[in-house]
This record gives structure tokens, sequence and C-alpha cells, in this order.
């Protein structure tokens, strides 16, 4: 082996350890959910490019990259959350425990939107102008943006998505019978949400 | 710093000249649109795009959308936005429209008090007459509602809001937004949106010491965003660099979603939910090619 291979090699054992991101050093109860978070980040990067029309639609991938994050969701996600459990590298927020019920609704929130997208998988993609792929159309249709000026912000009916936050009644039934992208964005949507509030920055 | 320091030197000097005549120095001018039909609809879109709705709003608190937000905890205290439904005594129902109109464009209240640049008018200032009376056409069709989010707490000096009128002659000027010409419509479209209506660069771009945008750090992120958060840097170089296509940031801006899979937070998704999910597609894009510095997107 020359010297210049064993550098070579060094270096590339360095450049893994460092992609080998934040979560490094994470034991335990921590290294479960970031372990779980980044599993649901897989699943939603092997379909995205589907859902923004960048790759061919593959219902089978879709349906079980939806399954596989509700089977991260709901309880499995609120039970790797015990308080207290914020040793380094966690990056979880101190609101997380402060606002635990309304942390633990987006995490059932999650599930519910999984389960949707597992049943809409079939429906495949909503065509360009259709009335239930946009946000926009979902709430009211077409140009209506906020489906009537008597109800611009959709009142306190739960209807605007706030927060991530879906209208009241809504199940994962519901959610099945839309487009599978509309179904999608339901999802990432409450994902954010969550980070929104409780992730810290990575230093 | 050198702009740091003369704003101080301007404050010095003019608490030489006496904070009097600071106080009685008239700020913003009176427009008239009192005749100007508004379409409610395109108000409501134009809400949207602008963030109204999201920071005006706070839905996790339980009370009605546009009655006030969550509060902005800042180094100079903290900011509640506050009800704009037209509520006669808390919201904005004893407003005229000319009032709305220098509220949003010039930042200043209808008594000639000027706002904190929390509220980001300073980016508003581009909109044309008929895109307030929209704006405003769309806020008078919500419900009144009688409730608050409470109430600023400044920190002295900065409570004293004479003070800001320094403040806006340093800073209260937003990014271009005017058509250029030798540029396809996209990118105008992106550019009036990304650097007017939706101030991109409220967050994305440092502020200094007294909370100017450093405008030579156009879009290169900022550590101190309100809460601890980040926003990282989006010049064009950037978004390449972390993955982002025309169409997968303008798929992201509606969805969430990130190059690596994971899903914006620290404010972003917020953004996303409530503004930018709400546009049109072609607006989505017309954003992504103003930011990643492509004239069109079939050349993505």
């Amino acid at each position: 082996m020359t010297l210049r291979k064993l550098v070579l090699g060094g270096a590339a054992i360095i450049g893994v350890s460092a992609t080998a991101f934040a979560h490094s050093g994470a034991t335990g109860v921590v290294k479960e959910r970031m372990d779980a978070m980044k599993s649901m980040g897989e699943a939603i990067k092997r379909i995205k490019p589907m859902m923004s029309g960048e790759a061919a639609y593959d219902e089978a991938a879709v349906h079980a990259a939806a399954q596989s994050i509700a089977d991260e969701a709901g309880e499995a996600m609120t039970s790797k959350f015990p308080e207290g459990s914020t040793d380094h590298p966690s990056e979880a927020l101190p609101r997380t425990w402060d606002e635990w019920e309304r942390f633990a609704a987006l995490a059932n929130q999650l599930e519910m939107a999984a389960n949707g997208l597992a049943m809409a998988a079939g429906n495949g993609l909503h065509g360009d102008g259709h009335m239930m792929g946009d946000q926009s159309g979902m709430m009211g249709g077409g140009s209506d943006m906020m489906g009537g000026s008597s109800s611009m912000m959709g009142g306190s009916s739960g209807m605007m998505m706030g927060n991530g936050g879906f209208p009241n009644g809504m199940t994962a039934e519901h959610i099945g019978q839309m487009p599978a992208d509309g179904a999608f964005v339901m999802l990432t949507q409450t994902c954010s949400a969550c980070h929104d509030r409780y992730r810290k920055d990575d230093d | 710093m050198q702009r740091i320091l003369s704003a101080l030197l301007a404050i010095a000097a003019m608490a030489g000249l006496g904070g009097v005549s600071l106080a009685v120095w008239p700020i913003g001018n009176s427009p008239d649109l009192t005749e100007r039909e508004g379409d409610a609809q395109r108000g409501a879109y134009l809400a949207r795009a602008g963030g109204c709705i999201a920071c005006h709003s706070d839905p996790g608190s339980g009370r009605p959308a546009l009655t006030g937000g969550a509060p902005i905890e800042t180094d100079f205290g903290r900011f509640v936005p506050p009800n704009i439904t037209p509520h006669k005594t808390v919201g904005i129902g004893a407003w005229s429209i000319d009032d709305f109109a220098r509220a949003v464009r010039q930042g200043v209240a209808p008594d000639g008090t000027p706002y904190y640049p929390a509220f980001p008018y300073a980016f508003y200032g581009h909109l044309s007459d008929q895109d307030i009376a929209d704006l405003w056409a769309a806020f008078q069709g919500v419900q009144a509602q009688e409730v608050t989010a409470g109430t600023n707490e400044i920190a002295f000096p900065f409570n004293l809001r004479f003070g800001l009128k320094l403040w806006r002659a340093a800073y209260a000027k937003g990014p271009p937004t005017e058509a250029e010409t030798d540029r396809s419509e996209d990118w105008n479209r992106g550019r009036w949106l990304v650097n007017g209506l939706a101030h991109c660069g409220a967050c994305h771009t440092d502020r200094n010491v007294l909370g100017g945008r450093q405008t030579e750090q156009y879009f290169s992120g900022s550590d101190d965003l309100p809460d601890g958060g980040k926003a990282p840097p989006i010049r064009p170089d950037d978004l390449r660099d972390a993955g982002w296509t025309v169409s997968s940031l303008a798929f992201g801006l509606k969805s969430g979603v990130m190059p690596d899979g994971d899903t914006f937070g620290s404010g972003m998704g917020e953004v996303v939910t409530q503004g930018t999910a709400w546009l049109s597609q072609a607006d989505r894009e017309a954003m992504a090619t103003y930011l990643l510095g492509e004239d069109s997107t079939a050349a993505d």
C-alpha cells in the first residue's frame, strides 16, 4: 500500500465519519429517535421526486414509504421522547415537553397523514389544474384562495392548516381519497410544523 | 460597521438637538385610494404571499385567524403581531384605506407613530395602489374579532418609538423589485415576490446590532433569528450546493421537503404551510427561478 493510498483512505474514512452527521455520539433513546427521523427522511426522499414530477410514479414504492412512516409516527414516536431525554446531540427543544399535548397531537397527525398517503397511493397524481391537488384547491377550489371573502382565513373552524393542524374530524380515509401528491404534502407539512416548533437548529 | 457607527453618531447628534425635534419629525405621506375598487380574491392571495396571515395568526393559541400572532422574541424585546381583523377598537376597523396604505407601505400607524421593523413594511413599499386596494378589500371581508394577542414588551431605549425615525432613515429601504427588461417574465415575477411581498430577506439576510439588514450580506443567511433560530444562506450558489434545482425548490415551497429528504423547520415550515403553499405553481417556479439566478425554468 502506497503512502498516497493510505492518505486517501484515511481521508475517505474521515469524510465518512464527518458525514455520519450530528447524530454521531447519540446513545439510548436519543439515538433511537434520531435513527427513526433519519429513516423517515429517507422514505420521503425516495418518493419526493415522484410527487414533484421529477421521477416516474411508482405506487408500490409510495405505499411502502408511507407505511414505514406510519410505523414510526404516533405512539412509536412519542414513546421515544421521554421527559428529560435531552442528552447531546439531541435536537429536541424543551418546548417539546412544555407543550406535550400539542407535540403528541402532531405525532398522531403524522400517523394519520401517513396512513392516508398509503391509502392514496393507488390514486396517482392529480393533473395540473385538478381541484384537489393544490392546497389552494383543497381549501376551496380554483382561484378562490380563501374559500370566499367571508371566510378569508377559514375562521376558527380549523379549515386553515394552521401550524399543520388538519381540519376537525379529518381522518386517514379522507386523506386516502386525495391524489397521492396532495396527501404527500399534508404529510410533509406536518413534519415541518413539528420541526418549526420543537427542533433546534444544527449547531 | 461604518454604517452602525454613522447611525450611532446620528443618534448622538439628534440627542444633542433634543428629542423634541425628533418626536415631531413627521414621517410618511398621505395617499388617496378612497376611489379605488379592490378585488378581495386577489387581495387574499397577496395576503398569503406576504405572510400577513402567517404572522398575524397563531392557530395553536385557539384564537381565530388574524386576531394576532405568536410573540416574536428578539434582542430588543417581545413583539406581538396585533389583531388585524376589522374590529373597531382592537383591530383595524376604524382605519381608512389610506391609513392602511400608509401602514403597509410606509410603516407608519394612523396616529403617525412609526412601526417597529418586526413588521417588514420595508419590503411592502413596492406594492401598487391596486395591490393595496385588493388587500384592503380582503381584510374588510374578514369577520371582526374582539380578542387580542397581548402587547409588545420592548426594552429601553427601544421602547421610545421616535428613535425608529432614525432607524427608518438608515435602513427602511427594501431590496429592488422593479422589472429588468432584459430578463424573463418569470425571473422578474420571482424577483417581485422574493425581494418584495414574500420578504425572504427579512430572515435570510443578516442584521446588524441595530436590527438593520446589512445589504452587502444579502441572502447570506442569519444565525440570530428570533427564538434562536437560523436561516441558511440562499444565494444561487448556496442553493445549488445544497442540492436545489428550480423544480425541487418550487416543490419545496409547497411541501417543505429539502433535497436530502428532511423538511423545513425554524419557522420556514409556517412560511410554506401558510404562505407559499397557497401560491400558484407558476409563482413558486418564478420564485425558484429568481433565487437560483436562472432565466428560464426550461434551463433547469
